[in-house]
């Protein structure tokens, strides 16, 4: 083939190519025609008062109920106007004449200026809502003057025990930028069209996926002013799941009634299946503060409140565990073979490595001749600085986290904190120091770097009292996903001569001459128990602590771990009091009323 | 220098019934543009940049000398490609497909780019092998293409990708690949394809699909199609008038300022607005096309042909699209449609045919 052979292929085949080109040109000028001459009738009618417009139906948010089928979490049939957000919308004017049927007040405004800038929608937005039946009723005999405001049925989520269980619970709030993004990438972000709302924090942010539902739309006819016409096709939503917890709310109640005005924490937990009956964290908030999307003032308020509303401390709080650690530092001891009775040492009221520093017990003058029996029930520190040193840190801390300690313990809630079991590369990594002995001896009355968290405190207890069980805690009554995660708690295996021992020191702390004794009185059923203080202020060397003098933040936290009936333990509690003095005096009274209630209920 | 010999010294190198339509369509745009907005001036005014920045390129282009143009061409077509190739890894998102490289300030579009350096490399390439064409040289030029066509439909673009094989098939069937085998290569093609769409990915099938049926996306094609219609429709016979098509202002009408865009001019101007319209791009049709065969050397014919096709092919489905003969696959409207990429590549496509029917005598020496 030579140069001009191509040459005339390509003129004839450039003008094949012109001619084709002409020819669909032609054809598409026929279609205008038909569609714009022919057609035009019926297309400008269509234009005129009947268009079709998607519109997402959402999904009813599933409820949200306690193990006893009181509800938590529901939904309240609730009416709005509503404003169609347009291009050329003048909303002053709009909203002037609306408050004469209707007050709007600044706040209105500004909420719905607020969601208006994080529309991602075109959804309508809320102008007013939670109208009264006076308002509705004002409104729809008026609403011939508003074609531009919609008067819409909506299901509001409505927490009916208002603060009550909040941390476990958490909340909805408007869907915000950062929400859509990530929604996005989980391709979730068409299911979110007409929905307004999601979970933020607890059992709604943690159930998300199941609450919500999937969205429905429905193609309607709507006239060129935008009302609707008919429905020429509807796609239902599929509503969101209820979701049952593991939570009792009477004695939610009940644990954060004793609480009054302390702040802190505590969590119930069924020893036998990881159940949690009760999760408080002290102070509370009230979640429907968000719903509508929390104001500036308000938001404000619970972000810099020294109190820490919104922090959760059953699982965010991180504790020294103070004496509440003694029993499991004496599991660590006796399965390694020291300290087994009847070994017992004569306490002189203080402890000292090499003649040379002095630990002090906290009762002056010791505890006379204690094994490890006694040690727990007295609480006796001299006892556990030797055992402590002798022992070794990486054997305890190897023992204590078997019990769950230094890990997250895999609550099916979101952004647990894994604690700290601190040693001597820990020490390394963070302050480039030197571990001392002494350090040593302060971690086995945990009082060193070691911090725990009340959740975990609470797990630790109920594998004392069914060391052969694997459980991990969990809210959601009958998990399915707990099943695959059952290796992150695996059974304990101790001796049961260990656990009965350690048992027996327990039980002897709420008997006469036990660190909370008079928990124990009068009452039908025995506690297994241990006592914590824990010290927020370093007293200088010869000062006395006095509750009194010393202002209320920095006195000493009161914790306590419990279970009971001791021989067939149904409860197991952990609790925190921060500020609360003697864990026995404060923290214990909270524990003795969830087991009076649960006992007595039950044997109705 | 008086005004008339500046006039003369600026233009001397554009063929002027080509660029006075150009400008003529542009001008219409930018007004159609501003109603598609609903007088909202913020896209109008980058567009003028947008329409700036392509004309700067334009003139240099214009200007330049055709064998500059002709040695870049292999190295516009590996850019192209990895950009494409980044693109697909790095590129944002939009639309579900990934199109777009961000360069902070701006962000560009490697498949538009292609639609230049496909048919440049293509050009090039038969240029190189103007005296043995054969089935091989033939074969490597489909390789040529298939490549930034694979690339381009997994982003996936389904428009953009046919669009390119079409420009070029259209140079392969140019450079006088034989007619029995055009028909041949065809039902070969036909057989091929479902090995092509196994070797996709689950999600680019998932994509590709969701561009084809538009019940899986509610809000997407099927909607789309139909309320472009009854805008168009609804133009009649003189329109209804500039910013008073109620599908635009009324917000039925998807994607005014882009795929969209000649939807509005149909509604608000009507049949006799789209018979001017389309009158003017059969003009520039007809004279690329002119210019095109006054061209002597392959390179040129062959590349001018190519980014004719391309351009106008555009147009073409652009229209039959918004006017239901043809799915809605995303194509814009060249010179019309909002977007900087698009209408620096159009004005960049019109600018080299210029240049190579100017240096038409220059070259075949």
């Amino acid at each position: 083939m030579d140069k001009y052979y191509i040459k005339f292929i390509l003129g004839n085949r450039l003008n094949l190519i012109m001619y084709f080109f002409l020819i669909v040109i032609f054809l598409i000028i026929l279609r205008f025609f038909y569609i714009q001459i022919l057609q035009n009738n019926y297309y400008a009618t269509q234009a005129f008062d009947n268009s079709i417009k998607i519109v997402p139906i959402k999904p009813a948010r599933g409820l949200i109920f306690d193990r006893n089928n009181i509800v938590i979490a529901d939904n309240k049939l609730n009416y709005s106007l509503e404003i169609i957000p347009e291009r050329n919308n003048d909303l002053s004017m709009l909203i002037s004449r609306l408050s004469n049927v209707v007050k709007i007040n600044s706040s209105d405004i500004k909420k719905y200026k607020r969601i208006l800038n994080n529309n991602q929608f075109s959804n309508s937005i809320p102008i007013k809502s939670d109208l009264t039946s006076k308002e509705l009723a004002k409104f729809v005999t008026n609403s011939y003057q508003f074609p531009k405001i919609e008067l819409k049925e909506n299901l509001k989520r409505y927490y009916p025990n208002g603060s009550l269980g909040v941390h476990f619970l958490g909340y909805i709030n408007r869907i915000s930028k950062k929400d859509l993004m990530a929604l996005e990438k989980k391709g979730q972000k068409k299911n979110y069209i007409g929905t307004d709302h999601i979970g933020k924090a607890g059992a709604e942010f943690q159930f998300e996926k199941e609450l919500h539902g999937v969205s429905g739309f429905e193609q309607i006819e709507v006239n060129s002013i935008g009302k609707t016409l008919r429905t020429l096709k509807t796609y239902p939503a599929k509503e969101g799941n209820n979701i049952h917890l593991t939570i009792d709310l009477k004695i939610q109640k009940i644990a954060e009634d004793a609480f009054k005005n302390k702040k802190g924490a505590l969590v119930a937990l069924n020893p036998a299946n990881g159940e949690v009956l009760a999760y408080v964290s002290m102070p509370t908030y009230n979640p429907s503060l968000f719903i509508d999307g929390i104001s500036h003032k308000n938001w404000n308020k619970l972000n810099r409140s020294e109190d820490k509303p919104m922090l959760d401390r059953a699982i965010n709080g991180l504790y020294p565990p103070g004496s509440t650690l003694k029993p499991f530092v004496a599991i660590a001891a006796l399965e390694n073979k020291i300290r087994m009775p009847p070994f017992k040492i004569e306490d002189p009221g203080y402890f000292s490595i090499n003649n040379s520093r002095r630990f002090k017990d906290w009762k002056k003058g010791g505890h006379g001749e204690v094994d490890i029996i006694k040690a727990i029930a007295v609480s006796c520190d001299t006892f556990f600085y030797g055992l402590a040193i002798e022992l070794g840190i990486p054997k305890l801390n190897k023992s204590l986290s078997n019990f769950g300690f230094g890990k997250k313990t895999g609550i099916d809630l979101p952004n647990e904190k894994s604690g700290l079991l601190a040693d001597a590369k820990w020490k390394k990594e963070k302050y480039n120091k030197k571990w001392y002995s002494g350090e040593t001896a302060i971690t086995g009355i945990g009082q060193g770097f070691t911090q725990v968290t009340p959740i975990q405190l609470a797990l630790a207890t109920s594998k004392i009292a069914f060391p052969n069980k694997s459980i991990v805690p969990h809210i959601r009554l009958n998990s399915q996903q707990l099943k695959q995660s059952d290796n992150l708690s695996s059974p304990i295996i101790v001796s049961n001569k260990t656990i009965a021992w350690v048992k027996e020191g327990m039980e002897k702390v709420t008997e006469d001459g036990g660190t909370a004794a008079f928990i124990g009185k009068n009452i039908k059923y025995k506690i297994a128990a241990k006592t914590g203080t824990v010290q927020v202020f370093g007293l200088k060397d010869g000062e006395v602590y006095d509750e009194e003098k010393i202002p209320e933040k920095l006195r000493d936290h009161a914790l306590f771990i419990a279970y009971a009936p001791a021989e067939n333990p149904k409860i197991a509690v952990a609790i925190v009091v921060e500020n609360g003095g003697h864990g026995g005096s404060t923290a214990g009274p909270i524990a003795r009323k969830i087991f009076d209630h649960y006992f007595t209920s039950e044997s109705r | 220098m008086n005004l008339t010999s500046l006039q003369n010294h600026i233009f001397r190198k554009i063929d002027r019934p080509l660029f006075g339509s150009l400008i003529l369509i542009l001008i219409i745009g930018l007004i159609n543009l501003t109603s598609a907005n609903q007088l909202d001036m913020t896209n109008t005014l980058s567009q003028i940049i947008n329409i700036i920045l392509g004309v700067t390129f334009f003139y240099s282009i214009c200007n330049m000398q055709t064998r500059v143009i002709l040695a870049f061409a292999p190295w516009a077509y590996l850019m192209s490609i990895v950009l494409l190739i980044f693109v697909n890894f790095f590129g944002i998102e939009s639309h579900g497909a990934q199109r777009w490289i961000s360069l902070g300030f701006f962000n560009i579009q490697p498949s538009e780019i292609l639609k230049i350096s496909l048919p440049l490399m293509l050009a090039w390439f038969y240029q190189k092998n103007a005296y043995k064409i054969n089935y091989r040289i033939h074969f490597v030029a489909g390789l040529l293409i298939f490549l930034p066509f694979y690339l381009v439909l997994t982003q996936p673009d389904l428009g953009t990708s046919l669009l390119l094989l079409w420009g070029g098939l259209i140079i392969i069937f140019l450079a006088g690949l034989p007619t029995k085998f055009l028909i041949t290569s065809f039902f070969g093609l036909l057989l091929f394809s479902p090995f092509l769409w196994n070797s996709l990915l689950d999600y680019q099938k998932q994509r590709i699909l969701s561009l084809i049926d538009p019940l899986s996306d509610p809000y997407g094609s099927g909607y789309q199609s139909i309320q472009s219609i009854i805008a168009v429709g609804s133009g009649g016979i003189f329109g209804r008038g500039w910013l008073n098509g109620t599908q635009t202002s009324l917000d039925f009408l998807p994607e005014t300022t882009t795929d969209f865009v000649f939807s509005v001019f149909s509604e608000e101007f009507g049949f006799f607005g789209v018979l001017a319209i389309i009158a003017i791009y059969i003009f520039m049709f007809y004279r690329c096309m002119w210019m095109t065969s006054k061209m002597q050397d392959n390179f040129s014919r062959l590349l001018s042909a190519g980014l004719t096709v391309s351009l106008f092919t555009g147009f073409i489905v652009n229209i039959a699209m918004i006017s239901g003969l043809f799915p809605i696959v995303g194509v814009p409207l060249p010179f019309f449609s909002y977007g900087g990429t698009s209408m620096v590549v159009s004005l960049i496509s019109i600018g080299m045919i210029m240049n190579l029917y100017l240096n038409k005598t220059l070259i075949a020496n």
